[in-house]
């Protein structure tokens, strides 16, 4: 359903709904940049065309939720934390990001299958199957995809580093999205593209005219072309594994979490016991520890071994289980790379004939 | 939704020192219910967490065969095994699991098993061992290669005798260099296999030790004749969930937690190591 | 200027006074540099240095222990050489320093908001408080004739902001850095990128114990950030990649520079201002003041 609403009808709405929702949404810092925060006045809300700096994964996955309460010394049992239940609305959700919340969804709220039951691998003397997929349920993420629903914003102006077309994103894809806003004279295009997405923005705005509607698919079928940056996704990378290629392009990374904790799709974790609380915060494939044994041995010793595995995480082994690339060409890792790596470059121009 | 972090409450009933830094912990259920409809398989692991010091995956050292108590042997090594080794009957501890994928059990039926250990290696396969030995009529002879640094090191040596004395199974240890007062071989794994020349006829090898002897085993076992398939290992890597989501403890696209920690070696070399 | 600057790395490399020579070249959007590790005689055409060589490339000098590196080192990369010579963290032979006349690099937010126009360009704050042009230390210098004039005036008073900070009450300070550190996301990009954070095993990463909370909230981040700031003290030159890594924008030279502009008034220190001086925190001197012990 296409619907067209002024830009203050559409605020007004958000207004009413954030008195039984939660409203999040890009807030502009100055000097700073955008982020997603809470919103506590709708005027706060940026649509504009800039970029969170943050993708809203971190409303899903969060930089640190609390799982475990542990007793004190000789107290009865461990708790659990319980997830929160307001709902929430999140607004001006990216197509790229949203795309990133369906693939995080087959790592943490995996669909549940009958071949898929917890334990009952296949003997190791024969071939596992192909997908290795996750068989847990993680109820903090689930219950956080549950309670929200996302109401995305078409991109009108992609910056230098957005490859999302190369990794099958549109700028105006609805793919992860309850409602999509399209930006147009005077105010909002509006798609309704779920029931959820229905029951809140349904009884609004009036229907699209042909002509208006021919303006927007007109506008919406240049969108793709704004996007500069094209790159060849290989369909394995598996041949390359040994190359030294990997430690040509690794050499100038600094270890930093940038490019993971940024990404849409990294999701990658500690579980951490603070002060007798069970915490899960970010980690990331680049720092050195993260796969350091206790006893000192490291599989992954060099910057090679690890942006090697970065790499290879997104561009074969979860495709391999999940059947897509764990990259939705967002750019942020690019953008906010302190020396500008660029994993587009990097993948489009792996040494892939060579042998192993 | 339950909270797959959430563990069963145990309590420590008997501490057992094997080594100078490896502690047998035997736990028992505080949940009559838990323990009751929990169950394992040789080869799998749970997440044992001292509670708000955290979490390191161990595997099950008992048989799920002869079970009243959970076994897991411990090396003193990082924070939560300092703390661990800190602790005593009494105290309790969390557990989660079991996961993994276990011994292919069904697959080593009407086989020669060669169980080759390395130190603290030797647990997984204690567990294997002993589950073979309560099935006996399922498996032929069941060769136990068991090596350690020094016979100071060497695990569970009450099984010994028991092992030497059952039907059909040969117990060979070593430890790496001559020591007064011992008896039994001196050289490293790989080196007392080559003496042995275990049968590889209808055989299945199950390795478990150190990175450094899996690594020089694995030629050894295929130059006495082991085929690809028939060489199963269970490896280590650092974890934390245990459930394939934390994303380190992958060899390609395989994670050690959930699709291992057993893999047969033909599953290794075509993953090409990819650590 | 890059032509006698590749001239010098070939003949750098082929003379093999060093195995590798860190440098910069132009990044894959055609614009802005990235650096690069040249072995090969040939790679050095790739070689630049403009204004958008931002980067402290020292910080990389690290990862070659025991190996010839030819670098090549603005002032304020230079001035960190120098502290880590002074901590014993590099041999002086074995670094050959192509010194590089510089006039201010530009701040990259303009690059990165995508809506640069690269004719305009804008200097980074850093380069407004930088002296000389010319490194204070070097091996060869390649100097830069034609651009001198198109740089930066230094600053008349490099404190002045900071003074105008001070002055405000300690609530109001609280409350700003309270609100600068919330949006800080444990991504250790300011550690990672510092020349002068080479420790094996940093603070934040120890379990054994735990000396702040890793979760990236509040009190943890204060911690963090204080507790950098501290271990920087009489040790930061000011290079300012800590503040340009971090991607929420906190202002972290403000941090440091207080710092800095406390031990110039204290003890008359400024650091990696030769490798001669002693590093402040590890001599000792009758006349320093001790206020802080009484």
């Amino acid at each position: 359903m296409l619907k067209s609403i002024t830009k203050e009808d559409f605020f007004t709405r958000v207004g009413e709904l954030s008195n039984d929702f939660e409203i999040i949404g890009p807030m502009e810092l100055p000097l700073k940049g955008i982020f997603y925060q809470s919103i506590l006045n709708t005027e706060d809300l940026y649509l504009g065309d800039g970029f969170a700096i943050e993708p809203i994964k971190k409303f899903f996955l969060e930089p640190s939720t609390r799982l475990l309460r542990y007793p004190w010394k000789n107290e009865p049992g461990v708790e659990s934390f319980s997830p929160p239940e307001r709902e929430r609305i999140a607004i001006g959700v990216r197509p790229c990001e949203a795309k990133g919340l369906v693939l995080l969804d087959s790592v943490f709220d995996p669909p549940a299958s009958s071949d898929l039951i917890p334990n009952s691998a296949p003997g190791a003397g024969k071939k596992s199957s192909n997908r290795a997929g996750s068989t847990y349920q993680d109820a903090f993420y689930t219950n956080n995809r549950k309670r929200t629903i996302i109401v995305g914003l078409a991109c009108g102006r992609p910056d230098r580093c957005c490859f999302c077309t190369s990794l099958g994103v549109s700028p105006a894809g609805t793919t992860g999205m309850d409602v999509l806003l399209f930006e147009i004279e005077g105010g909002f295009a509006i798609e309704i593209i779920t029931d959820r997405g229905k029951g809140i923005f349904g009884a609004l705005g009036k229907e699209l005219s042909e002509e208006e509607k021919k303006l927007l698919t007109s506008v919406n079928n240049k969108r793709e072309d704004l996007l500069e940056k094209k790159i060849r996704v290989p369909e394995s990378m598996d041949t390359i594994f040994t190359s030294d290629y990997w430690d040509k392009v690794s050499r100038s990374c600094i270890s930093c979490g940038i490019c993971t904790y940024l990404c849409p799709t990294c999701h990658c974790f500690d579980l951490i016991d603070e002060r007798r609380i069970k915490l899960r915060c970010y980690d990331g494939c680049s720092f050195p520890h993260f796969t350091l044994h206790a006893s000192g041995e490291n599989p992954r010793p060099t910057k090679k071994e690890r942006y090697r595995q970065r790499v290879f995480h997104k561009f074969d082994y979860f495709k391999i289980n999940f059947g897509e690339n764990l990259c939705v060409g967002c750019g942020r890792c690019i953008r906010f790379c302190p020396v500008k790596i660029d994993i587009g470059d990097i993948v489009d121009k792996a040494p892939l004939s060579k042998k192993r | 939704m339950k909270n797959i972090y959430l563990p069963h409450v145990v309590e420590i009933v008997d501490v057992q020192e094997e080594t100078p830094d490896v502690k047998t912990f035997k736990l028992k259920f505080r949940d009559n219910v838990v323990e009751e409809s929990f169950d394992y398989r040789p080869g799998q692991f749970v997440e044992l967490s001292v509670f708000g010091e955290g979490e390191a995956p161990f595997c099950f050292s008992n048989s799920p065969t002869r079970r009243n108590v959970i076994e897991c042997s411990v090396k003193r090594m990082g924070q939560v095994t300092e703390a661990l080794h800190e602790m005593d009957t009494g105290d309790t501890v969390g557990i989660r699991g079991p996961y993994g994928n276990g011994f292919p059990l069904e697959d080593l039926k009407g086989k020669n098993l060669l169980f080759v250990a390395g130190g603290i290696g030797l647990a997984p396969l204690r567990s294997l061992i002993n589950y073979c030995l309560d099935n006996r009529k399922d498996y032929k002879t069941l060769t136990i290669v068991n090596g350690a640094r020094t016979s100071k090191d060497l695990m569970y040596r009450n099984e010994y005798p028991v092992w030497e004395k059952a039907k059909d199974t040969s117990l060979h240890l070593t430890v790496d260099c001559q020591e007064e007062n011992w008896t039994c071989m001196v050289g490293v794994v790989p080196k007392v296999l080559e003496q042995i020349k275990p049968t590889c006829g209808n055989s299945v090898a199950i390795v478990c030790g150190p990175p450094i002897m899996i690594k020089f085993t694995m030629p050894t076992l295929l130059k006495l004749g082991f085929c690809e398939d028939a060489i199963i290992t269970t490896l280590e890597m650092k974890m934390k969930c245990g459930l394939g989501q934390c994303g380190r403890c992958n060899i390609g696209h395989l994670y050690v937690c959930k699709d291992g920690p057993v893999f047969s070696y033909s599953q290794l070399k075509d993953k090409n190591f990819q650590f | 200027m890059n032509v006698e600057l590749r001239k010098k790395a070939k003949e750098l490399l082929k003379t093999k006074q060093v195995e590798m020579i860190i440098g910069y070249q132009r990044g894959p959007d055609g614009i802005s540099a990235t650096p690069v590790f040249i072995t090969r005689e040939e790679e050095a055409e790739n070689l630049i240095w403009d204004v958008y060589c931002v980067y402290n490339l020292s910080n990389y000098l690290k990862d070659f222990p025991g190996k010839k590196i030819g670098i090549i080192a603005k002032e304020c990369d230079v001035r960190s050489i120098i502290v880590l010579l002074q901590e014993n963290q590099l041999k002086r032979d074995d670094i050959f320093i192509i010194g590089v006349e510089c006039s201010g690099v530009i701040a990259e937010h303009t690059l990165a908001s995508g809506k640069e126009s690269p004719g305009e360009l804008d200097f980074d704050e850093k380069c407004k408080a930088c002296r000389p042009s010319t490194p204070r230390l070097y091996d060869y210098l390649v100097s830069q004739k034609d651009q001198k004039d198109k740089g930066v005036l230094p600053e008349e008073n490099p404190y002045q902001d900071i003074r105008k900070f001070e002055a405000k009450s300690i609530e109001e300070r609280f409350k700003f850095w309270q609100e600068e550190f919330s949006r800080c996301i444990r991504c250790y990009a300011c550690r990672q990128i510092c020349p002068m954070c080479y420790c094996p095993r940093c603070v934040a990463d120890q379990t054994m114990p735990t000396w702040f909370s890793r979760a990236p909230d509040l009190e943890g981040n204060l911690a963090w950030n204080v507790i950098r700031a501290f271990h920087l003290a009489g040790r930061c030159i000011d290079c300012g990649e800590c503040e340009r890594a971090c991607p929420v924008g906190i202002p972290l030279r403000e941090v440091n520079k207080k710092i800095e502009k406390d031990i110039k008034e204290l003890f008359d220190y400024e650091a990696g201002a030769g490798v001669d001086q002693k590093p402040l925190l590890s001599c000792f001197d009758q006349n320093d003041p001790e206020d802080f012990i009484r």
